[in-house]
């Protein structure tokens, strides 16, 4: 099932993406408004502007490994990375859940990003700002597992303090912290 | 090394034993040394730039210089840029990044710069020196070396890595390499932590051979420095090193600092700039053999790249003074650094700090700022090149009635 919805959505892209520089052919995998529909496909809508020309920089450049993504940015210039970043840091974030809530664990969740001092970099609406991507409203199960990657092999270009946040940081505070984030409420776009 | 135990074990028993096994300690988490009073503090690295920004664009103008001297944008469009290396005919500069993996080359033709990247999907590959005619770039995990690279645009690196024995954390790992005037390679490894008693490969600096052998730890207790030159008469190593977080907005400062023999502890973690003793991490007699800085460089101003000015072009009285960049604060309510400061030893061994190239923030209270110099670079004219690893651009500094 999430095999065949991958590769629907990888057709859709590669029929989009014939002009360069189109957010349209980006929406075929990370949701028709920038809300991710797939598993373990971010959701892009409301990121901060600089967080988004970062990543492209780093997929595009091969530090970070994005199999499928990688197509449609290799050829990107920079001043198409700019541009397709204001254009959707301009829409609006809608909260993507995928697992049911489960209160004891939001409640962990959320103390855990207090203590862990998450909100000093994310802010404490977990919006993001400038580099820091916004964790409120993100995919739960794109949360998990990107925070187990820097935590067990941070990937080259990768912020090392971000890294550094996660070491000794359990699997279940994970997953806690995952669920908590998803559920926070959708920051405004345009940061 | 209480805390690093208590860390390990706590480790070990939240860690599904699978990840436990055989890993060494983890460094110190992000809020290893926040006190309870900051859970609240909205400070955070600030954000680099990872696109080209036009020549056009860069408000150059803005920048102050002591009467005489001017500034304008001699290469741009060079993402991450920081450190610089001078080919020997002095005719090409290398410059090295960090996150965006890549190594530039700047070639002069005639008044014009064009820039073409040398190698990429490195990480960190922040330091680059010359030997001779060969270019030398060290990343976190790897080394490399480009022969007769300022001649041949084809040429092909050879892969020394093995030979350096690189510890694997990447915080506080890009490095700054330079070669003395001893012919050895100097490359620095900071504390992969902001606080934390370091595992026993990181917080110093090392020297090599050329070819990676006769490894020799020089300096102990460095936190992390990445920037250094040697004094043009004494042939003593100087180098800065920043000051640790968290421990509020006036200090510990950053440190300029002397190595006078091989071997000296510069006091990290216990004991910071001129004495202060580390809010976490407390021993008896923290500062005892702890060599002090010769200038105290600023709170959190991260001074980064530094040199002693031998050229002709400006005037007499800068000559074997220093030139140090600061690239400018972030774990502080307001700025400080985002300059260059010329730095001039006394008689009597005093360091005097002052400004020379500012303007870079354009508020004393706020960040207000456009571009973060990093390194500095003197030219066969004299000039001095400055990069900003903000805007991805080398500025040249002249001099000239
Ligand atoms: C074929 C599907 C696909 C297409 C088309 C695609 N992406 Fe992605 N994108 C992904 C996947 C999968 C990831 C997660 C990569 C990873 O595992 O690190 C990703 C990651 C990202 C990220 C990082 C987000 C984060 O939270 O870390 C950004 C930003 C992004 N994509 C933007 C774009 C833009 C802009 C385009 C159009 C030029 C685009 N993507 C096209 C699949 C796609
Ligand atoms: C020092 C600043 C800082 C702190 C503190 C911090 N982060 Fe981050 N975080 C970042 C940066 C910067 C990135 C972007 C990743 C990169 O550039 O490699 C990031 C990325 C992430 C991502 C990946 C999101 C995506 O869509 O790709 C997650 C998840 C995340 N952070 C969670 C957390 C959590 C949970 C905490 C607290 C435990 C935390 N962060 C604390 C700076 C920080």
């Amino acid at each position: 099932m999430q095999a065949r919805r991958r590769w629907a959505v990888l057709l859709t892209a590669l029929f989009f993406g014939v002009a360069h520089g189109k957010h349209e052919q980006c929406l075929a995998c990370h949701g028709p408004d920038g809300n991710s529909l797939t598993a373990r496909i971010p959701s892009i809508a409301a990121q901060p502007r600089l967080f988004m020309e970062n990543q492209l920089v780093l997929i595009r450049e091969g530090l970070r490994p994005s199999p499928e993504m990688f197509p449609f940015v290799k050829d990107l210039t920079d001043a198409e990375i700019v541009a397709l970043a204001k254009q959707i840091s301009a829409l609006p974030a809608k909260p993507t859940q995928s697992s049911p809530e489960d209160p004891a664990l939001l409640k962990r969740g959320a103390e855990l990003g207090r203590k862990l001092r998450c909100r000093s970099c994310h802010l404490p609406d977990y919006g993001g700002q400038n580099q820091i991507p916004r964790l409120a409203a993100q995919r739960e199960d794109w949360l998990e597992p990107v925070m187990q990657e820097f935590r067990d092999k941070p990937r080259p270009g990768g912020d090392t303090l971000m890294a550094a946040v996660l070491y000794g940081v359990s699997d279940a505070d994970i997953r806690a912290l995952a669920h908590f984030l998803s559920r926070s409420s959708a920051p405004a776009p345009g940061r | 090394m209480k805390t690093m135990v208590a860390l390990a074990v706590t480790a070990a028993f939240v860690l599904a034993p699978a990840l436990a096994q055989d890993k060494p300690a983890p460094p110190p988490a992000w809020k290893q040394g926040m006190p309870d009073k900051m859970k609240d503090s909205k400070l955070a690295p600030h954000a680099g730039k990872m696109t080209e920004t036009p020549a056009s664009d860069i408000p150059i103008s803005k920048a102050r210089l002591p009467k005489g001297f001017k500034a304008e944008v001699w290469a741009s469009g060079l993402p991450g840029g920081r450190a610089m290396a001078l080919s020997p005919d002095g005719k090409k500069v290398y410059v090295g990044t960090r996150a965006i993996g890549r190594v530039y080359e700047v070639s002069d033709e005639g008044g014009k710069r064009s820039v073409r990247v040398v190698v990429d999907k490195l990480t960190q590959p922040a330091g680059v020196a010359f030997h001779k005619d060969a270019l030398y770039v060290f990343a976190i995990d790897k080394v490399l070396r480009f022969d007769g690279i300022a001649d041949s645009s084809g040429a092909q690196p050879v892969d020394l890595t093995e030979k350096f024995n690189l510890p694997k954390e990447q915080h506080h790992n890009w490095k700054y390499v330079a070669f003395g005037p001893d012919g050895k390679l100097y490359v620095p490894f900071g504390a992969p932590c902001n606080i934390c008693e370091p595992p026993k490969e990181y917080a110093q600096i090392r020297r090599y051979n050329a070819d990676g052998s006769g490894m020799e730890v020089i300096a102990r207790g460095v936190r992390n420095s990445v920037g250094f030159d040697w004094h043009p008469k004494t042939g003593q190593l100087w180098f800065t090193d920043h000051g640790r977080d968290w421990m509020g907005d006036n200090g510990p400062q950053d440190e300029l600092n002397r190595l006078t023999k091989v071997g000296q502890n510069f006091g990290f973690p216990y004991c910071h700039a001129n004495g202060i003793v580390d809010a976490d991490f407390k021993k008896k007699d923290a500062c005892k053999g702890v060599t002090r800085p010769v200038a105290l460089m600023g709170p959190h101003a991260a001074n980064m790249g530094v040199k002693f000015y031998t050229g002709k072009m400006f005037p007499a009285e800068y000559r074997n003074t220093m030139f140090v960049a600061r690239k400018g604060s972030w774990n502080r309510t307001t700025p400080s650094g985002f300059d260059v400061v010329n730095v001039r030893i006394g008689e009597d061994g005093k360091a005097t700090v002052r400004p020379f190239m500012t303007g870079f923030n354009e508020s004393k209270d706020s960040y207000k700022f456009w571009g973060r110099p990093a390194y500095v670079q003197q030219m066969p004219d004299g000039a001095l090149l400055v990069s900003d690893e903000q805007l991805g651009a080398i500025y040249r500094v002249s001099y000239g009635k």
